[in-house]
């Protein structure tokens, strides 16, 4: 799915969030959206989610300005799984709240597409550790089927090489399953390894955009700010 | 100056707070009749909600029985009044000790772990994760939770009324030497059905009150774990003031 958005605003009382974002993401491809902590990313996410309503602007998805949220599935930072339901419950969920039971191999495979084995089918979120939560979020996502796939922070808080296998897991998902893919990251290596095209967000304004491979040739002084001061951040 | 501000400030927010629960309360009987309903979700709810506040109920239940044959023995046996004891108890408990008691008590029980939970739910971002899996949030999160409590506080109430004219039974009886028989004729004899209706729609309301300011606190509350403990300490809070306001007004109607 190819999702554009014009002229897109959005203020929360008098603080102005978004200001006329123009970009596109572009059919089956991964779309990197960068910037510093509090520039709009995540708002930008859930406005292109239909979670939050912007109040100016448009977004086409396919070149519809309607779309069934069931073509989408979200990988939130902290994985988000229902702590009170179990991990097959979880990422049945859709199947599970309407009283279907008969998931089972489904979810199997699901845990197996993440890289999962079937014994933490009957275990709570609390019971397994932060990378296998980010997974099984992850396979909550695809669940159904989705043709978008979100992804907010999908490496925060792992370890480097958790960090890795979710990204080659995301990699190697998109590319199998042919999806489009939004992904909101402050890690570089992550950013240069899954995205195709980027967009960099500062005080809720598109800075700088283009191929994620030319990224750390960006001629923007913004860019080349944040870029520099992550990698300060990953030698110190 | 700043003082009248100062009041002016809390009274627009009071006015403000009351004005979002009762458009929460509008949300709730709106949102009941829309797709989907969940059933299994909220039967399942009603079971947990019921075997949980059991113990509880019945602890609540025995000992103001207990303590109100006594208190009522200490006072009417200075006019040898003894023989309204088991009236009194029975009176007390159905219009007034059975429900408010049990509101207080489940609103401490349920009422906070219903805050505790969905505002818990709301920090680690669970809410949106429903509304990404295209889920009815209000039906999945509040529908069930104010059903249960609401068509749970009745059968609380009877058993609280039921356990609590047994406590008093046990110690009129056994301590304070009544005749059983006697005992449970004054209290069969002297309680009407509208005695006891009166107390179970006071606790169909005050179940009504918990589970409303209860979800209203935890879906509305702040960020981190400091907005979690201000929803919980909020909604046992309010829903105890509001038991209690709301104690008065229906006693007045069933009066």
């Amino acid at each position: 799915m190819e999702i554009k958005i014009e002229k897109l605003s959005k203020k929360f009382g008098a603080n102005h969030v978004l200001k006329n974002i123009n970009l596109l993401i572009e059919k089956n491809k991964s779309t990197i959206i960068l910037g510093k902590s509090g520039c709009g990313k995540s708002v930008l996410l859930k406005i292109i989610y239909q979670l939050i309503k912007n109040d100016e602007g448009s977004i086409f998805y396919d070149k519809k300005k309607i779309v069934d949220i069931d073509k989408f599935g979200m990988l939130f930072q902290y994985g988000a799984l229902f702590d009170s339901l179990t991990v097959a419950e979880n990422i049945a969920f859709i199947d599970f709240i309407d009283g279907k039971k008969n998931y089972k191999n489904k979810v199997i495979n699901s845990l197996k597409e993440v890289g999962l084995s079937a014994d933490i089918y009957d275990k709570y979120p609390s019971e397994i550790s932060g990378g296998m939560k980010k997974r099984v979020a992850l396979a909550r996502a695809l669940f159904k089927n989705p043709k978008v796939i979100f992804l907010d922070e999908p490496t925060t808080g792992l370890d480097p090489i958790n960090s890795d296998m979710i990204n080659e897991l995301i990699i190697r998902i998109i590319k199998k399953k042919k999806m489009t893919a939004v992904t909101i990251t402050h890690d570089i290596q992550s950013a240069l390894k899954t995205g195709d095209n980027y967009f960099f967000l500062n005080n809720g304004v598109v800075e700088d955009s283009g191929k994620c491979n030319l990224m750390l040739k960006s001629k923007n002084k913004l860019m080349n700010e944040f870029l520099l001061g992550v990698k300060k951040l990953q030698n110190s | 100056m700043q003082f009248i501000e100062s009041i002016g400030a809390t009274t627009l927010n009071f006015i403000r707070v009351i004005g979002k629960i009762v458009l929460f309360i509008y949300l709730f009987f709106r949102f009941i009749f829309k797709p989907k309903f969940y059933f299994r979700h909220n039967l399942k709810y009603f079971i947990e909600i019921f075997i949980s506040s059991i113990p509880i109920i019945a602890l609540t239940g025995i000992f103001s029985g207990m303590v109100l044959a006594l208190q009522s023995y200490t006072g009417f046996s200075r006019f040898s009044a003894e023989s309204a004891i088991p009236n009194i108890v029975v009176l007390t408990l159905t219009r007034e000790l059975g429900p408010v008691l049990t509101g207080l008590m489940i609103s401490a029980r349920v009422g906070s772990a219903i805050a505790a939970e969905i505002a818990t739910m709301r920090v680690t971002e669970q809410i949106d994760a429903l509304k990404t899996l295209n889920t009815n949030y209000f039906n999945y999160l509040v529908t069930p939770r104010v059903l249960s409590l609401t068509l749970a506080m009745p059968i609380f109430v009877t058993i609280v009324d039921f356990i609590g004219v047994a406590g008093g039974y046990l110690v009129s009886v056994y301590r304070l030497g009544f005749n059983e028989n006697m005992y449970l004729i004054n209290t069969i004899d002297f309680i009407s059905f509208s005695d006891y209706l009166s107390g179970v729609i006071k606790a169909t309301v005050f179940g009504f009150i918990i589970s409303i300011i209860s979800c209203y606190n935890g879906l509305y509350s702040k960020k981190g774990a400091f907005g979690v403990g201000s929803a919980t300490t909020n909604a046992v809070v309010i829903s105890s003031i509001l038991i209690l306001i709301f104690n008065y007004f229906l006693t007045e109607v069933f009066f």
